[in-house]
């Protein structure tokens, strides 16, 4: 069974991606990385997409619309250059942990990278 | 009753002067560093584990989420042995995936260190060489380690003005039909366990949560009105003439103890208050009494 470094391992050969990374997404906490990160820098990486979770996570908008407070998946940042994508693990116990790739928008697909990254999320976990 | 040290103070965040976990992990140190909150393993400078009598810990995050039972977690504790190997017994009987340990025991880490860094330094004592049970596991940088605590710690602090709830017991307010914001599932899952008798940390110890995010939430539902707020201490409780403002009447639903609503902290701070008319207003208020 995997751990956190073989997913990200995997993650990286996802078509375009650029880097990769775990993070604790209440703190900013780099649990692993692999890859490039924005600006060389994979615990600012870490830290800003704590950030953009927190502010999903905080709301009950995007949690509870439709009544069943059904958990969080994705969230995915596009830029003219990039795709940011956000994948919640989904773990039996109580964890906030995050997987989240970096993709050259140019090279990657966006549909099939989401679709590898939810498989690695669970795999990570063994469900 | 059990608290829990949310508010500290002292010591750094990777700024200021160093403690003793900075000089510990500066030397690349291995062992153990105590204090009065919980206990720090460090294994070459690197903190792979963190113990904190109020936080739940591995084992019991896996029992509440029925993953592992707890038997298993103490077979796993007495095969650890002189090598300090139960994190691999449990990978090996196949109790649980790497995976899972590693996140698992990451979730448990982050939040102990939360209520034990940085340590204070006039109360820690360091044992080279002390392993804990379930072995290095993925050890987390000290730096980056206090850097995440203090994220997490400015978050609590955005909410000070509501934690007085932190030490209470849970009361969930059911609001008035009109003021109701709506909820984040996780709020109305803490709501639920409420019972009115368990503090946010004893909630989250007992239920197998994070005590951050437990006592975060109780903060914001606090804010919200959804949760009581103790009664303030060093007020007078009466005064001539006073009166409790009880619901009174057939009318009144129930002997809820009367709610208060913090204003927002911002309002109250001005640079410039107007004297005059806070006079005016204390006198009116005190040929009243």
């Amino acid at each position: 069974m995997p751990g956190i470094d073989q997913v990200l391992a995997r993650a990286m050969e996802i078509p375009g991606v650029l880097g990769a990374g775990l993070t604790d997404w209440t703190s900013g906490l780099t649990l692993g990385t692999a890859g490039r990160a924005p600006h060389g820098d994979h615990d600012a990486a870490a830290a800003d997409t704590a950030e953009v979770v927190q502010a999903v996570a905080r709301n009950a908008t995007f949690d509870t619309a439709c009544g069943n407070g059904e958990p969080l998946e994705d969230l995915i940042v596009t830029t003219g250059s990039s795709y940011h994508l956000i994948r919640r693990v989904p773990t039996a116990f109580d964890s906030q942990t995050c997987l989240h790739l970096w993709l050259d928008r140019g090279q990657a697909n966006l549909a099939i990278a989401r679709l590898r990254l939810r498989d690695l999320a669970t795999e990570l976990v063994g469900n | 009753m059990m608290s829990t040290p949310y508010s500290r103070s002292g010591g750094t965040g990777g700024a200021g002067r160093p403690g003793p976990l900075d000089r510990y992990a500066a030397q690349r140190a291995t062992g153990a560093l105590r204090g009065p909150d919980g206990c720090v393993y460090l294994h070459q400078g690197a903190v792979y584990c963190v113990e904190c009598p109020a936080v739940a810990d591995v084992g019991d995050r896996l029992a509440t989420a029925g993953r592992l039972p707890a038997e298993r977690w103490r077979r796993a504790v007495d095969a650890a042995g002189a090598d300090h190997s139960g994190g691999q017994f449990l990978l090996r009987q196949g109790w649980l995936t790497r995976g899972e340990l590693e996140v698992c025991q990451l979730a448990a880490l982050l939040d102990a260190a939360c209520f034990v860094l940085p340590p204070r330094s006039a109360a820690t004592s360091f044992t080279p060489g002390d392993a804990h049970w379930l072995g290095v596991v993925r050890p987390v940088a000290a730096a980056v380690l206090l850097a995440a605590v203090a994220r997490r710690r400015a978050q609590l602090d955005r909410l000070g003005s509501w934690a007085a709830v932190d030490g209470a017991p849970v009361v969930p307010v059911v609001p008035d039909a009109q003021d109701r914001p709506p909820l984040t599932g996780r709020q109305r899952w803490l709501l639920a366990h409420a019972d009115g008798v368990r503090t946010p940390g004893e909630l989250a110890r007992a239920l197998g949560q994070s005590t951050f995010l437990t006592l975060l939430e109780v903060r914001r539902l606090a804010a919200a009105g959804r949760v009581r707020l103790p009664p303030a201490v060093g007020l007078p409780r009466r005064r001539p003439g006073a009166c409790r403002s009880e619901p009174r009447g057939p009318a009144g639903a129930g002997t809820n103890a009367p709610v208060w609503h913090l204003p927002d902290p911002g309002a109250l701070e001005t640079a410039d208050p107007d004297v005059a008319l806070l006079v005016r207003l204390r006198t009116a208020l005190e040929e009243n009494l």
